[in-house]
């Protein structure tokens, strides 16, 4: 009797000690470290005072309630100013220097792509990357069995709104204003796919980041007779658009991707922006989904400003309460492969907010619906159910 | 053939509404050099100081009493000018007459470097969220023979003609202005003609000033939303500045406008028939430039110096 509990005591310090002994950099009794790339400094600065203070709305709610199996979840956040080197640079000090146990809601589609090389060769998995490219979930590039995306792509998103404009006007001539770069690509992707699942064509007009004068555009759309048309901007741009169509005497039915579903953007456009209908990947977050609910009532107890509270804060905390999900599942003794393993275990799980989330070994897309929100009286009003 | 050319007029429309804010910026730039041959690489970040005051101001005045009405408008507009006057005079203490006869290089590398300390400044105070700037015209449009034109774009407009009719009755037919241009001639000759240098050289930081504030409050509606980016427009209305002549103030209003024109053609008529000039939209007012640089090197409207050996 006394050999066989003997045994079990030596088997179980062992798995205890094998436990302990595996876990990774970043764990420690007390705290899981994680690290954000954020653009502080650059031309989403503005996302990057939001995204991470929603973020840590969510931690500190968790780690006022005992953290994640004991242990309290802290956050480095490093600027890359929306350039892929610096990105590079802030990982490998975040992943060599603070020894991050996994990297969260890295911005931007470049600066994450960039990162690609860094994750394969260190096994740091990135949860998040705050960008909608469709990219970010294609299992074929390097790294992918690392990145878990949360998001809806641009080229769904985009396909679902052809596929919404066409159901409505059969007839709809329908045009697209672009971001000249990696988020346009990733658009004319699901572009190209709805152009040929239809039989359409679709009227294309680019512009370069930072544009502040959309005339040459819309009147290219004008001249081409689009009655539908999808803006592929951030927030600035639809804005723009909109007073720009308005102030030329055209009026069609204007759509925009999930960066344009700023409340801002009702705001400044005025009567111009009424019926702009965007797609968006998850709940609002002045919605009655549980997660805006509890949103809402973190925001009111840290006395977070009005200014502050919206979409792009909101994104911030219903994808930490994703990572949050994973290191509840990620056990006692996290190690990065287990996190990996961990997620991969997510099976329609409805966080509250996205639509519900799947990860397997072989997708990593996490959700593929939209819900559409359309302006109306200067307010946003959800309109459909989750689409696919 | 009407449609082309009601699309053509309407794109020329809003390409001389795109312009005048280059060449409302433009003006800041040929204002100083005309006087102090100095180039002020941070007129961009003026006239973003100038739309984040007249917000600040509209805000105060307004203190929870709803849509801001005209007498609100009018009086930030003009708190904003005083402080225009003072950001100036500052400007004038703090960059121009410390490097005055100093290496031009010291004195481009000052300008830039305030350029980057202004951005950097209003984000430190004003924080990093972008405002929803207020606008008295609201989407307000005006339509004349099927041609349309929004208010606010009238407006812009109307300020570049009343400023340059301004500026230039100043520069030709007062006593100051002509002083002025003296003082940019040869600043030791003006000196002793008994001109005031240095305060011809307040006066036009102080007019810069005045112009790029005049500018921030028109152009922040028309971008949409106010943030520190806006001051990189300056860098656009560099090359308006240089095609028009530099120094020369019609010189900075006919080149904002050809730019603006150029710019809203190729994008729109020209890309909409040949698919190419998509490709090159981005270039081809650099390549105007340097066409019209090398048949007329010192700008459209510029002056050829000629130095006697």
């Amino acid at each position: 009797m006394k050999k066989i509990i003997g045994i079990f005591i030596v088997i179980g310090l062992l798995v205890n000690g094998c436990g302990k002994g595996t876990s990774s950099p970043g764990i420690t009794e007390d705290t899981i470290l994680i690290g954000n790339i954020q653009d502080l400094s650059g031309p989403m600065k503005e996302l990057g005072a939001l995204l991470p203070s929603g973020s840590n709305l969510y931690f500190d709610y968790v780690n006022e309630n005992g953290g994640v199996h004991g242990r309290q979840i802290k956050m480095i956040v490093e600027d890359h100013s929306y350039n892929p080197q610096k990105a590079v640079a802030a990982a490998k000090k975040l992943i060599e220097k603070d020894q991050v146990f996994c990297l969260y809601h890295v911005i931007g589609t470049s600066p994450c792509e960039a990162l690609r090389p860094i994750l394969a060769e260190s096994g740091v998995p990135l949860i998040a990357p705050a960008t909608q490219s469709g990219s970010m979930s294609d299992m074929s590039r390097q790294a992918a069995d690392l990145i878990f995306h949360t998001d809806t792509g641009y080229d769904k998103q985009t396909r679902i709104l052809v596929d919404n404009i066409l159901s409505k006007n059969a007839n709809a001539k329908i045009g697209i204003i672009y971001q000249d770069d990696d988020y346009g690509e990733n658009v004319l992707k699901g572009t190209a796919i709805a152009e040929e699942k239809a039989g359409i064509s679709v009227q294309r007009e680019a512009y370069q980041r930072g544009a502040t004068d959309f005339a040459g555009q819309v009147a290219n759309l004008m001249k081409g007779g689009v009655t539908d048309v999808i803006i592929a901007g951030i927030v600035k741009e639809p804005i723009i658009v909109m007073k720009t169509a308005v102030a030329m005497g055209y009026a069609p039915n204007f759509y925009g991707t999930s960066p344009t579903m700023d409340h801002r953007i009702s705001l400044a456009a005025g009567s111009a922006g009424e019926g702009f209908t965007s797609v968006n990947f998850a709940s609002l977050w002045n919605s009655d989904a549980p997660s805006a609910l509890l949103y809402n009532e973190l925001c009111e107890k840290a006395g977070i400003p009005a200014k502050m509270k919206g979409m792009y804060h909101f994104y911030g905390f219903i994808t930490a309460q994703v990572l949050v999900e994973g290191l509840e599942r990620t056990g006692k003794f996290p190690t990065r492969t287990r996190l990996v393993n961990a997620l991969e275990t997510f099976k329609n799980w409805d966080g509250g907010a996205f639509p519900p989330i799947t990860y397997n070994q072989n997708d990593h897309a996490g959700t593929e619906s939209v819900i559409l929100v359309q302006v109306t009286d200067g307010v946003q009003n959800v309109i459909s159910d989750w689409i696919e | 053939m009407t449609e082309l050319l009601t699309g053509l007029l309407q794109e020329t429309v809003s390409g001389i509404a795109l312009g005048c804010i280059y060449a409302l910026i433009a003006l800041g730039f040929t204002l100083i050099i005309k006087a102090t041959e100095v180039v002020n690489f941070a007129q961009g970040e003026l006239m973003m100081v100038g739309a984040y005051v007249n917000f600040f101001f509209v805000t105060t005045f307004l203190s929870n009493q709803g849509e801001p009405t005209i007498g609100i408008y009018l009086l930030a507009f003009g708190s904003s000018i005083i402080f225009a006057v003072a950001f100036g005079w500052i400007l004038d203490w703090v960059i121009n007459r410390p490097l005055k006869d100093e290496p031009i290089f010291s004195v481009i590398m000052a300008t830039i470097s305030l350029s980057i300390i202004l951005r950097a400044l209003v984000g430190m105070i004003a924080g990093p969220l972008s405002l929803v700037p207020y606008s008295p015209f609201g989407n307000k449009i005006l339509s004349v023979g099927g041609i349309v034109i929004s208010v606010l774009d009238l407006s812009i407009i109307f300020s570049a003609i009343i400023l340059v009719i301004l500026f230039y009755y100043f520069f030709n037919q007062t006593k100051w202005g002509v002083a002025m241009q003296a003082t940019s001639e040869d600043s030791v000759a003006a000196q002793l003609m008994g001109i005031p240098v240095k305060r011809v050289y307040g006066l036009v930081w102080i007019f810069s000033a005045i112009v790029a504030t005049i500018s921030g409050i028109l152009l922040a509606p028309r971008m949409s939303l106010l943030d520190t980016s806006m001051g990189f427009l300056g860098l656009k209305a560099f090359p308006a500045a240089v095609l028009g002549g530099f120094g020369s103030i019609t010189g900075a209003i006919a080149g904002g406008i050809i730019m603006g024109v150029i710019e809203t053609i190729s994008m729109g008529t020209l890309s909409f028939h040949f698919e190419w000039i998509k490709e090159m939209n981005d270039i081809i007012v650099w390549i105007v430039l340097i066409a019209v640089l090398m048949v007329k090197p010192d700008g459209l409207f510029g002056e050829a110096k000629v130095k006697k050996v």
